[in-house]
């Protein structure tokens, strides 16, 4: 345990150096206004992190979630902009692009969920079958052009309270719930069993295709949710809304020192994760460095946790040689 | 359980005769792997209050016998009895429920989860009030009880905090043993239990099957350490190419001719009858 709050330490200091830095090459980088930027663009990341956080602790992957963004946001938009014309109230064409997006995730989800389970796929296989054929219908849907301009819908995203935008403090309550659910819930309690050794969780009277299925509806329906978020940002579903994103997410999760062989992490980790991530991505913008560094520089984050990763796992063997000392303390007499 | 009256013996340390009903009764338990025919006609009986060895070389069909009575794998044909009522298992919570637990050879523990957690994993103690409603566990009282219930078979371990995968070899399999004891009802089953531990934990593992015994419970040891299963069972079923070819008083038994009738050496001589 305290190796891995060693971890996010890391991640803590990079972050403040990363601020440092990009303060250091234009002062303007902490102003209200690019705090604000920062926190939004966050939230575009942090649910997705969070349920490919959940997927990666029960031992797979979700591949398709940057499409599932797309199609949701494409889907909801046709809705929205069907009810916009027939002049129905602003609230409820957004309350109910809300559920659309959250239904066709969740859908997207269940596919995975069913080929996963009853098929038996691989998730890795699954999910890349998603990831391409969401891809693929979100141009045909569109003919690559996004769907409908929303303006009430850009100027909610960018109103809020402070440098937080509405968006933002809706996701990041979700976040902070969802994160304590994985930790302190059953739910998440079997998430991480599972991942552990799913072979003891099912001999504990565990459903473990069932949690597994409903894990991977989860993580569809968060980033369905995310494709609602960059309709209000964007004011439109576009076919590149979540374009390459499951691989920040997954990104996220691993630098926030989660194993992805399951079983265990921090949500914590993954949250400062997406965070380092998006003040880099931000950060490069905002001094003038051409955004196409922006994937190298996530490759380095990638390679350094994982190289404390393995780091952690070799002294974590080493520190489990040290203890297994006498016997006696192991097992003790039995009456 | 409770109201079962005690078969074992306590002043021989014999167990008397049954003739009541056996707390698991297998009849005829027939499982095909593709071609290979793992279990033929198995059946066999453990009483309250027994402990039964389950011996066989490699490849007598032990391991699937525990998985299809443990319900992690579905038999071809057969019946499962316990307490003299017909079962049917379609996963391993149906067993779990009718009262078996079963300690897998290949350890059923998840190593990334604290001690607490995985004694409680499946039957977590939930929040009172709203959060528990919500699906939120109670973490502390489950790391307390957790030391508790290990404590009461006779097992303890420095601290319930620590997860799985720091422990030792033994540790763990005192941790799994534990689990298994404090959470059964009827039926415990001990696939190798004493394997990769060292002589003296095994002895002390042997003493935590005893205690089980004590408390009524029939348990089902599975072992090649045959020193062991002589010195702890009161009868000794032999498995042999997925056959029961003997099941006897462990007082019929000498370590060399259960060997022999474990290697199938007793067919080309006669078996000897009389225990030394």
């Amino acid at each position: 345990m305290a190796v891995l709050a060693n971890q996010q330490m890391v991640l803590v200091v990079v972050l403040i150096a990363l601020v440092a830095f990009f303060w250091s090459r234009n002062h303007l980088f902490i102003s209200s206004s690019e705090i604000g930027n920062l926190l939004t663009d966050f939230s575009g990341l942090a649910l997705l992190s969070v349920g490919q956080m959940y997927v990666i602790v029960s031992g797979g992957i979700d591949l398709s979630v940057g499409s599932t963004v797309g199609v949701s946001g494409i889907l909801g938009a046709f809705v929205m902009q069907d009810m916009l014309n027939a002049h129905y109230p602003q609230v409820e064409v957004l309350l109910v692009g809300t559920v659309i997006c959250a239904a066709v995730g969740a859908a997207v989800g269940a596919i995975n969920a069913l080929m996963i389970t009853k098929a038996r796929l691989a998730p890795f296989v699954a999910t890349l079958v998603m990831l391409s054929a969401g891809a693929g219908l979100s141009l045909v849907f569109t003919g690559g052009a996004p769907v409908g301009l929303d303006s009430t819908a850009i100027i909610f995203s960018a109103s809020g309270v402070g440098p937080f935008s509405y968006p933002a403090i809706i996701i990041i309550v979700m976040v902070v719930i969802l994160g304590f659910y994985l930790h302190a819930s059953r739910y998440g309690r079997y998430t991480f069993a599972i991942g552990s050794n799913s072979f003891a969780a099912r001999a504990a009277g565990i459903n473990v295709q069932r949690h597994l299925a409903s894990i991977y509806v989860l993580s569809g329906t968060l980033a369905g949710l995310t494709g609602m978020f960059f309709y209000l940002r964007l004011g439109s579903g576009a076919p590149t809304s979540g374009q390459d994103m499951e691989l920040t997410a997954i990104a996220a999760v691993v630098i926030g020192g989660t194993s992805l062989f399951g079983g265990s992490g921090r949500m914590s980790g993954t949250v400062l994760g997406a965070f380092v991530l998006t003040v880099v991505t931000d950060g490069l913008i905002f001094i003038n460095i051409q955004p196409t560094w922006n994937q190298v520089v996530v490759g380095a984050f990638i390679f350094f946790a994982a190289a404390l990763q393995a780091l952690r796992l070799s002294s974590g063997g080493l520190a489990r040689l040290l203890r297994s000392g006498p016997i006696t303390e192991e097992v003790s007499g039995g009456r | 359980m409770a109201d079962d009256p005690v078969t074992h013996d306590p002043t021989t340390d014999n167990p008397v005769t049954h003739d009541r009903v056996p707390a698991l009764e297998v009849r005829e338990i027939n499982k095909y792997y593709g071609g290979v025919h793992a279990l033929a006609d198995v059946s066999f009986r453990a009483y309250a209050g027994e402990i039964v060895g389950l011996v066989g070389d490699n490849g007598a069909g032990k391991s699937t016998l525990i998985k299809v009575i443990s319900g992690a794998h579905e038999p071809d044909a057969g019946e499962i009895y316990v307490d003299g009522v017909r079962h049917r298992w379609r996963s391993p919570q149906d067993a779990i429920e009718a009262g078996i637990e079963t300690l897998y050879q290949d350890s059923g523990l998840a190593p990334d989860l604290t001690i607490g957690s995985n004694i409680f994993l499946g039957r977590e103690k939930m929040r009172r009030g709203l959060l528990g409603r919500l699906g939120f566990v109670d973490q502390r009282a489950m790391e307390r009880e957790a030391l508790d219930d290990l404590k009461r078979v006779g097992i303890s371990v420095p601290l319930s905090k620590r997860t799985v995968a720091e422990l030792s070899g033994g540790q763990r399999q005192a941790v799994a043993i534990g689990r298994a004891i404090s959470w059964a009802r009827k039926v415990i089953l001990l696939d190798e239990p004493t394997n990769n531990i060292g002589a003296r934990q095994a002895i002390e593992v042997l003493d935590v099957m005893r205690s089980a015994r004590a408390q009524g419970l029939a348990v089902i040891f599975i072992s090649h350490t045959l020193p062991h299963v002589l010195d702890v069972t009161d009868r000794i079923v032999v498995m042999r190419l997925g056959r029961v070819v003997r099941d006897a008083p462990t007082t019929d038994f000498t370590a060399e001719n259960l060997l022999s009738t474990i290697t199938g050496l007793d067919e080309l001589r006669p078996p000897s009858t009389s225990p030394a």
